[in-house]
């Protein structure tokens, strides 16, 4: 009944499948099984682990690589789209024209709701709403997020 | 006079290979069939896995519609404790009726392969690459199975038997029936059939939403549960494609009787990742899928028995059962709550009871049972990555029952 015994027993389809088990193949199927599964799946979270750090350490080398191909080409011609280009990186700060995209989009929204109800708006200031409350979302995306998930 | 005699023996030998004389013969098949009017309730009333419940219960109804001669029976349960050889098939293949024959492809082991095949198309093991030590609590949660096995041993039961019963507590309908079929297919004759274990790994799988959340809330405080974890990092398309040929690799080299269903499960998911064989997996995910589901299921059935159920040891595996599920969820709830504790708190313990491989029932308990607690808490792409860790898990502790157990 020592550990090697069980063990033993556990060798290759050693217990016939019609008998009773005894306590040693009880307590060496629980602990060699238990054992196994987290060997194997521990090994996993290794070797994932690793190549998540050599895939970052990839991405991040290429994406400073386009980024200099960028700020190079840029001066001549608009740079060429390149296969699963890493955009944050890339994407130069909001520039102005984008603001005033936004605004006249706006301004239309206001044209159509003053032409809606006879009286006349005017846009002042547009200003990027800054949410504090439910972890940094406004409340339409936590709300659309919320939706999402729903059916689940 | 002549006429009438023959036709008094015609109609005689049609009374006496009718099924109602055949009911008198085997009156417990009315029962049976009562049973299987109780599965297609569940299935079609309550919507208990009904695209699982509706075809086995339909194979439990026709394998005991009575009938007097061997060759009207649709199934024979004596085909399946015969010695297996050649005659053996030829038998099954020349004398057996429609269901024995579509029941070749559960003896043989194909329609749990390649439901895994559809499964692996469908799966996005990207919150598992993304959070890889997912994998840990996929594996505690094989627990259930391991515990259950004791539990059945000590209640008597063969170690095939005991095998069979554990691995329900991976919540995984194909592996159940995989292994059982495996481990109950040697020509010993057992109180347990793969039909059997396949409902109840399917009835308590649709009792996930019931079994678990009790556990989850007695064993999690109010502060644990609301814990938030930080936004998955992105993952590259190359991982995700290399990811199922490492897994496969890892298993295969460690516990090569679970190869076949790993195997399977990440080809699918290879097809699925690599972009370039959509055809391949439309067909896999959405055709076959559905053509084996309704093989398997209607096959599986039919190995319901009235010697199978109206037995003691159909209680004891709808017991064991039971427990299996629960074990399994509270082993992957001890160790997230010891990964909280050993991370300071980063790791919600809700998602531990996700190990459970019924993906993505599992992981919606989680979802909605922290969303209970904190309604802008979002565990669940959190919880896919234990859900389809466990998938990996109770693979590769069905890799270990078969090779400890003789079949």
């Amino acid at each position: 009944m020592n550990f090697q015994s069980a063990i033993g027993m556990l060798a290759g389809g050693s217990i016939p499948g019609p008998d009773l088990l005894n306590g040693a193949q009880i307590a060496g199927v629980t602990i060699a099984g238990l054992g196994i599964v987290f060997a194997g799946l521990v090994i996993l979270v290794f070797v994932i682990f690793l190549f998540g750090k050599l895939f970052d350490a990839i991405n991040k080398k290429t994406a400073k690589k386009q980024a200099d191909a960028m700020a190079k080409s840029a001066p001549k011609t608009a740079p060429a789209p390149k296969v699963a280009a890493p955009a944050p990186q890339a994407a130069p700060a909001p520039a102005a024209a984008d603001d005033d995209e936004v605004i006249a989009v706006i301004s239309a929204v206001v044209a159509a709701m003053s032409a809606a109800d006879g009286k006349t708006y005017k846009v002042r200031s547009v200003k990027p709403a800054v949410s504090s409350s439910l972890s940094g979302r406004t409340a339409w995306a936590m709300d659309g997020r919320r939706n999402n998930v729903m059916p689940f | 006079m002549e006429i009438l005699n023959i036709l008094k023996d015609i109609l005689l030998g049609l009374w006496e290979t009718s099924g109602l004389y055949g009911l008198l013969d085997s009156p417990e098949k009315l029962i049976m069939i009562g049973i299987s009017f109780v599965f297609m309730y569940l299935a079609i009333v309550k919507e208990f896995e009904p695209l699982l419940l509706v075809p086995i219960s339909f194979g439990m109804f026709l394998t005991n519609l009575p009938a007097v001669l061997p060759e009207d029976f649709m199934y024979h349960a004596e085909f399946w404790t015969m010695e297996q050889n050649a005659d053996w098939l030829f038998t099954v293949l020349h004398d057996g009726g429609l269901l024995d024959k579509l029941y070749l492809g559960v003896k043989l082991q194909i329609y749990p392969c390649l439901i895994f095949l559809g499964i692996g198309t469908m799966t996005d093991f990207g919150p598992l690459i993304a959070n890889p030590k997912s994998f840990l609590l996929g594996a505690a949660a094989q627990g259930g199975i391991f515990f259950t096995f004791v539990a059945a041993a000590l209640m008597g039961m063969s170690a095939a038997e005991c095998g069979s019963i554990a691995i329900i507590g991976g919540a995984d309908g194909p592996t159940a029936i995989y292994v059982s079929s495996k481990l109950l297919g040697n020509g010993a004759n057992y109180n347990v059939s793969t039909g059997t274990i396949a409902l109840a790994a399917y009835t308590y799988m649709a009792l996930v939403p019931v079994i678990q959340p009790f556990f989850m809330k007695l064993l999690t405080t109010k502060k644990e549960r609301a814990i938030k974890m930080p936004q998955l990092r992105q993952v590259s398309k190359t991982e995700k494609i290399i990811f199922p040929i490492v897994v496969t690799l890892v298993v295969a080299l460690l516990v090569p009787s679970a190869g076949a269903l790993v195997g399977m499960l990440m080809f699918g998911n290879l097809l699925k990742e690599s972009g370039v064989c959509a055809r391949l997996v439309d067909t896999a995910q959405n055709a076959l899928m559905n053509i084996v589901t309704i093989f398997l299921g209607i096959s599986v059935g039919a190995t319901t028995t009235a010697d199978n159920i109206l037995n003691p040891a159909f209680a004891k595996i709808m017991f064991l059962g039971v427990v299996a599920f629960s074990l399994g969820t509270v082993s992957g709830l001890l160790l997230a709550k010891l990964m909280n504790f050993l991370t300071g708190g980063k790791i919600n313990p809700l998602i531990g009871s996700a190990g459970v491989s019924a993906v993505p029932m599992a992981a919606r308990i989680s979802q909605k049972v922290g969303a209970q607690t904190d309604p802008t808490n979002f565990l669940l792409m959190h919880a896919m990555g234990p859900n389809v860790a466990g998938v990996i898990g109770s693979a590769v502790a069905a890799g270990v029952l078969l090779s400890v157990v003789a079949y």
